[in-house]
């Protein structure tokens, strides 16, 4: 089947005068990306450009190659085997899929949070201060001043400032997600690259996750992998719509919800197809 | 277009919306037709019909309204989903405003402050003939999902713009000719000012169709 080219556009550009308006940073440039799981090509020619302090969400139905794309972002996929992105991925202008790149330099810089929250066996404060902690020496001092912005920047704070040392494993299940957050931006990355991360929360923690990240979105290029369309509605500014490893169309959120320019998107996001 | 969704119950809420709005239709059209009818021939019974039946037309606008917030509220559409749950609330405006239109016209045959001579008459048929036809046509399009056929309503709501202009015209110089049927002049503007107003609500149908389009 031939495949028509995706419509990808920013979410900003030029406005009705002609005039710039504050156009968005590209932080990460993504051109001609192809993925293999072996000999399975699983993601087809994406080239998308991903804004900084801003929201990005991708949506698609199940094995569309979304989590995918996401997990070449900071390398995952070199964890196994088999795996291969051909491509490029430019974070900064840097080509991260270059064989040179320290992988370990870049998930400091692109930090991820997960759909279940992986809180590790260990106190709040400690949970925060653990990846601080393998970066660099710091004073004790310090350290706590790191962890208190991590997880105010959160906005789980006021929730969990009296019980620091208790095991973090016994917070709810939105708070431990926000607990996986604070651990995920007090390394101060650029990006944060969030998969699914409230499919296994309750309304009110989804959106009390929602809240956080639109309070982070002016600091950091925030990337979400959605199942839920009123979620990526809600919180994206651009949304990217991924289709059997392809990427269908792309641009300002409120286009891809409300008149998309290509069929597939709309079949989709009505719900008549996924 | 409004079909095809894998939650079918979706589908069924959503045709049987659009389904209502053709039902409200047909029944603001034969109000406009009997209001005509009744000016015409200056008939008590029908203005009264008309009148009788208006809260009809309301019940549907309300009724509908209720569907539509049902449907928004379990539902969350979006994409076309979206643009043809809004644009059927807004053609539902129209319908109960050519409703609102009936009933003025019924409302001077009511009142009974005079017939009007033959050829005030024959302006007010002749318009309320164009606007009928024009509001059939734009009903006709909602009815099929029609682009095509709601794209000419605009021209001929143009056309009966012209013809209301030249009836306005025609029944001043007749004013001025007896200045003596002065309220009935008054009442044969406002009945060819309905008529018109009953082309625009037919030509805002056929655009609300129109916006139902996708860009692909």
């Amino acid at each position: 089947m031939s495949v028509p080219a995706p419509h990808v556009e920013a979410s900003d550009g030029e406005s009705a005068s002609g005039r710039k308006r504050d156009a968005p940073v590209v932080k990460f440039d993504i051109r001609h990306l192809d993925f293999f799981y072996g000999e399975h090509r699983a993601l087809k020619d994406i080239n998308l450009q991903l804004a900084d302090r801003a929201v990005t969400a991708f949506i698609g139905p199940s094995g569309c190659g979304k989590s995918t794309l996401l997990r070449i972002l900071n390398r995952m996929y070199a964890l196994y085997p088999g795996q291969r992105a051909t491509g490029e991925a430019l974070l900064d202008g840097e080509n991260i899929l270059q064989p040179g790149v320290d992988v370990t330099s870049l998930r400091f810089r692109v930090g991820m949070v997960f759909q279940k929250p992986t809180p590790f066996p260990m106190s709040v404060f400690d949970n925060v201060a653990f990846g601080l902690r393998l970066a660099r020496r710091m004073p004790r001092a310090e350290l706590a001043v790191q962890v208190e912005r991590a997880l105010r920047d959160a906005a789980i704070w006021d929730e969990v400032k009296d019980k620091l040392h208790e095991d973090g494993r016994g917070l709810s299940g939105g708070q431990q997600q926000r607990l996986c957050i604070a651990r995920t931006i007090a390394l101060q990355p650029e990006v944060i690259l969030l998969d699914e991360p409230t499919a296994a929360l309750d309304p009110i923690s989804t959106l009390r996750i929602e809240e956080t990240l639109q309070g982070l979105c002016s600091k950091y290029c925030i990337i979400i992998v959605t199942h839920n369309l009123q979620q990526a509605a809600r919180i994206s500014s651009t949304t990217a719509f991924m289709y059997m490893g392809e990427l269908v169309e792309a641009g300002p959120t409120e286009r891809i919800f409300t008149s998309p320019q290509q069929r597939r998107t709309d079949d989709y996001v009505t719900g008549r197809f996924g | 277009m409004i079909e095809g969704h894998i939650a079918r119950a979706f589908d069924g809420a959503l045709l049987a919306l659009h389904l209502k709005i053709v039902e409200m239709g047909g029944l603001a059209l034969d109000q406009a037709r009997e209001a005509v009818r009744a000016y015409e021939e200056w008939s008590l019974q029908a203005a009264t019909r008309v009148m009788e039946r208006e809260h009809r037309v309301n019940a549907y606008d309300r009724e509908i309204d209720r569907e539509q917030l049902t449907l928004i509220a379990r539902r969350q559409p979006v994409g076309s989903d979206l643009r043809i749950i809004i644009a059927m609330s807004k053609m539902v405006g129209e319908l109960e405003r050519v409703g609102d239109e009936a009933k003025k016209i019924a409302r001077v045959v009511i009142d009974d402050t005079g017939r009007p001579p033959g050829a005030t008459s024959r302006d007010a048929v002749h318009l309320g003939k164009l606007a009928q036809d024009l509001l059939r046509m734009a009903l006709d399009a909602v009815d099929r999902l029609d682009f095509a056929l709601a794209a000419k309503v605009i021209p001929g709501d143009r056309e009966l713009d012209a013809e209301y202009a030249a009836g306005l015209r025609r029944l001043l110089t007749r004013a001025m000719e007896n200045p003596r049927g002065f309220e009935v002049t008054v009442q044969a503007a406002f009945v060819l000012k309905s008529l018109e107003r009953i082309g625009d609500h037919a030509r805002n149908l056929a655009r609300h169709v129109l916006s139902m389009q996708a860009r692909f």
